[in-house]
């Protein structure tokens, strides 16, 4: 059921694997957001073949990238069938009380290559950055502990946590369960319940066996900050890049 | 609904994390309030955030479709204040772990799920009025915290979606797509406020404490 | 004689890996009550998911009181008992819970009751029917997952480590409750030769997908080559016996 995560640090080797988190992350955070900025068509071309060369640098097998699209490209499929038939004035191409919209056509297509640019962009953010480190990274970017702890705990538990929940459906099937459905839905309350009471008598263990280990007392050490030249070349890189397709954006 | 990344506006995407940064900060403040050193409620909600990531992997065939309860309503009845770090840190694993939602878009999602939470929470916490124990206001509470909390996500979403992205719509057709969105999700809605109340019940019975999220 | 369960050559894996079951081949008959014995990781777990049809055999024939195991398909005349009993315990009672299987089988409401009383009193668990199961011990939530399953009235128990994280005196209970059980079939997976010693009148050695003794439990396990070389000790109730005949070898 889950099997998403980082295909991490296997791509340690390619240079993106090796490039300072610390550095990478907000420099691809500032290259998506500059990406999402764009409105003028002409740019999209520039936006694709970065995105492109990124991922190459990342390493990454094509299938990784066709493995991930399926959940959000659901999303961008509605928006196809909704946009260039409702959005805009200008008639392309009529068919009974079908309309084809040139503006909608527009929007529709600004949207999908932005979004498949930033899609390339994040899968090769997050394919080269294990969590872990990816929190570390965060905590040390200043993101309140609160949040750091939650996302590595969670993440912790949410292996175990769905290997409970397929085998208490396996053994709801064992006794008659007759799978997912309306009908069902009493017993899924019930699943979903216990997998919650499970889950919170566990958080009482779990967190006497933390505070027996000194949960609390003083702060996790941070991973070692040691960029190199590299490094900074990327982060230049990146923000020149964004930089440019702001300015490009705002100014042709 | 989670919105991918892409298809709204800068503005927009930088308006949410703006929006989700100062809720965060406030169930912060909130939580330390209440606890004291809050790191004692982390397992648990970190427990709890987890769960709630399962169990919403699970599919519930409604033909011809089939959907995964969001959750949002559930949510903000166990985990009170903490439910909104926990909708920001489940939405960024999903988009981690599965490209789910988006990263530029991570603070609008947290906003259109963590927002009708913190509702539900609210609307929960009326069950003080009626006895806190008694099985028919709990679920008849959790039911309207749960269906709210589904339909004002739709609201927002669908309103996101017909004014911060780069389309078109004459002022009829804005109000079709919104009236249709929002109606769209009204057996989702009706299925979650269900499941909810259902689930609401079990925990009465079983684990009370965990509905007490309200209660120091 | 019936035959409770049928295997002939049995195979399964997963997808690109090595095989976890290779090939295994034997029959049951109804009435005997088998231990299923054999270090971690042996196969035991994937072989009971395989005879109750959550996962698909790569190759080879299963066959349940001479009717082939359908995966995906209800069958009441087999019940199983999960390592982790949380994972089997959903009602947010024991007398609900004990009634979601046979809610599932379609029995009506006076029965599911008569039937839910009389395991519950078998077992010994009539003052718990109305607690919360989820806050039982574990020696409780163990006999509840049972009653569940017995309740079904098996043709076929399956348990799997049915005495891990008992104590001693639930581990009595359990075995003076299988004990006068003298025409159920049993398949146990266990650890605790001990238990299999008390309870079993046959025994099978699984290791490395493959089995490597079927016989009588005291002679299999009395015997110290065989264990040894799977990594087993020879239980100490029979390891004075295996001794002395060594010596007189």
């Amino acid at each position: 059921m889950i099997n998403g995560a980082a295909v991490g640090s296997a791509e340690s080797g390619s240079l993106f694997g090796r490039w300072e988190t610390r550095l990478k992350l907000p420099g691809l955070i500032i290259l998506v957001f500059s990406f999402s900025l764009v409105q003028d068509l002409r740019l999209l071309p520039l936006l694709l073949l970065s995105s492109m060369i990124i991922y190459r640098l990342s390493a990454l097998p094509f299938t990784c990238l066709v493995s991930r699209v399926r959940l959000p490209g659901f999303f961008l499929l509605a928006m196809a069938v909704i946009l260039p038939f409702w959005s805009g004035q200008t008639i392309l191409w009529q068919f009974g009380p079908l309309a084809l919209r040139l503006e909608g056509c527009i929007s529709l297509l600004l949207i999908t290559v932005k979004f498949i640019a930033i899609f390339m962009v994040v899968v090769a953010l997050f394919a080269t950055t294990p969590l872990p480190l990816l929190t570390r990274t965060m905590r040390a970017l200043g993101i309140p502990w609160l949040l750091t702890d939650l996302l590595l705990f969670s993440y912790r538990y949410i292996f175990q946590l769905s290997s409970d929940l397929r085998r208490t459906h396996t053994a709801a099937h064992l006794r008659g369960f007759k799978g997912i459905s309306l009908i069902s839905l009493k017993t899924m309350a019930n699943v979903t319940g216990s997998l919650l009471v499970r889950s919170h008598q566990q958080a009482e263990r779990v967190f006497q066996a933390m505070t027996l280990r000194g949960y609390g007392n003083g702060d996790q050490a941070l991973p070692e900050f040691r960029p190199v030249v590299a490094d900074y070349l990327l982060l230049a890189a990146a923000v020149l890049l964004s930089a440019a397709i702001v300015l490009a954006q705002i100014f042709i | 609904m989670h919105i991918p990344d892409g298809i709204i506006s800068t503005t927009a995407a930088i308006g949410g994390y703006a929006a989700a940064g100062g809720m965060t900060w406030l169930s912060l403040y909130k939580i330390k309030q209440k606890y004291g050193n809050p790191r004692n409620g982390i397992p648990r909600a970190a427990l709890l955030t987890a769960a709630f990531f399962a169990a919403s992997l699970i599919h519930i065939p409604i033909p011809p479709v089939s959907v995964h309860l969001v959750f949002s309503g559930l949510l903000g009845v166990v985990l009170g204040w903490f439910a909104f770090p926990a909708v920001l840190v489940g939405l960024l694993l999903q988009a981690v772990m599965f490209q789910h939602g988006g990263l530029t878009t991570l603070g609008v999602n947290a906003c259109l799920m963590g927002l009708p939470a913190l509702m539900a929470h609210r609307l929960f916490c009326l069950r003080s009025l009626f006895g806190r124990r008694k099985p028919l206001p709990n679920a008849i509470l959790a039911f309207l915290a749960a269906f709210s909390a589904v339909a004002a996500g739709a609201i927002m979403a669908a309103l996101l979606l017909i004014y911060a992205t780069p389309a078109y719509f004459d002022a009829a057709a804005e109000k079709t797509a919104v009236l249709t969105l929002s109606f769209a999700h009204l057996p989702v809605a009706l299925l979650e406020g269900t499941f909810t109340a259902m689930v609401v019940l079990f925990l009465l019975r079983v684990q009370p404490t965990l509905l007490e999220a309200d209660q120091k | 004689m019936t035959e409770a369960l049928n295997i002939q050559g049995l195979t399964f894996a997963y997808p690109e890996q090595a095989p976890i079951i290779t090939e295994i081949s034997f029959v049951i008959n109804a009435g005997e009550r088998v231990g299923l014995i054999g270090p971690n990781g042996a196969g035991k777990t994937t072989l009971f998911l395989l005879i109750t049809g959550i996962l698909q055999p790569t190759a080879g024939r299963l066959e349940i009181f001479s009717r082939p195991v359908k995966s995906g398909v209800f069958y009441p005349a087999v019940g199983m008992i999960f390592q982790h009993t949380a994972d089997q315990l959903i009602c947010p009672s024991v007398r609900e819970d004990i009634a979601f299987g046979l809610q599932n089988m379609g029995l009506g409401n006076v029965e599911i009751q008569q039937r839910i009383e009389e395991t519950a009193e078998l077992a010994g668990i009539t003052a718990l029917l109305n607690r919360p199961p989820h806050n039982l011990s574990g020696g409780e939530q163990r006999l509840v997952a049972l009653s569940g399953i017995l309740a079904m009235g098996p043709r076929l128990l399956i348990m799997d480590e049915p005495t891990s994280d008992l104590d001693i005196r639930f581990r009595r209970r359990l075995i003076k409750l299988l004990d006068p059980m003298n025409d159920q079939t049993m398949l146990i997976a266990s650890h605790d030769l001990e238990f299999v010693l008390e309870t079993c009148n046959r025994v099978l050695l699984l290791e490395g997908g493959e089995i490597q003794a079927d016989g009588d439990p005291a002679e299999v396990m009395g015997n110290g080559s065989i264990m040894e070389s799977h990594g087993l000790e020879v239980p100490h109730s029979l390891s004075a016996t295996w001794h002395r005949h060594r010596n007189e070898d």
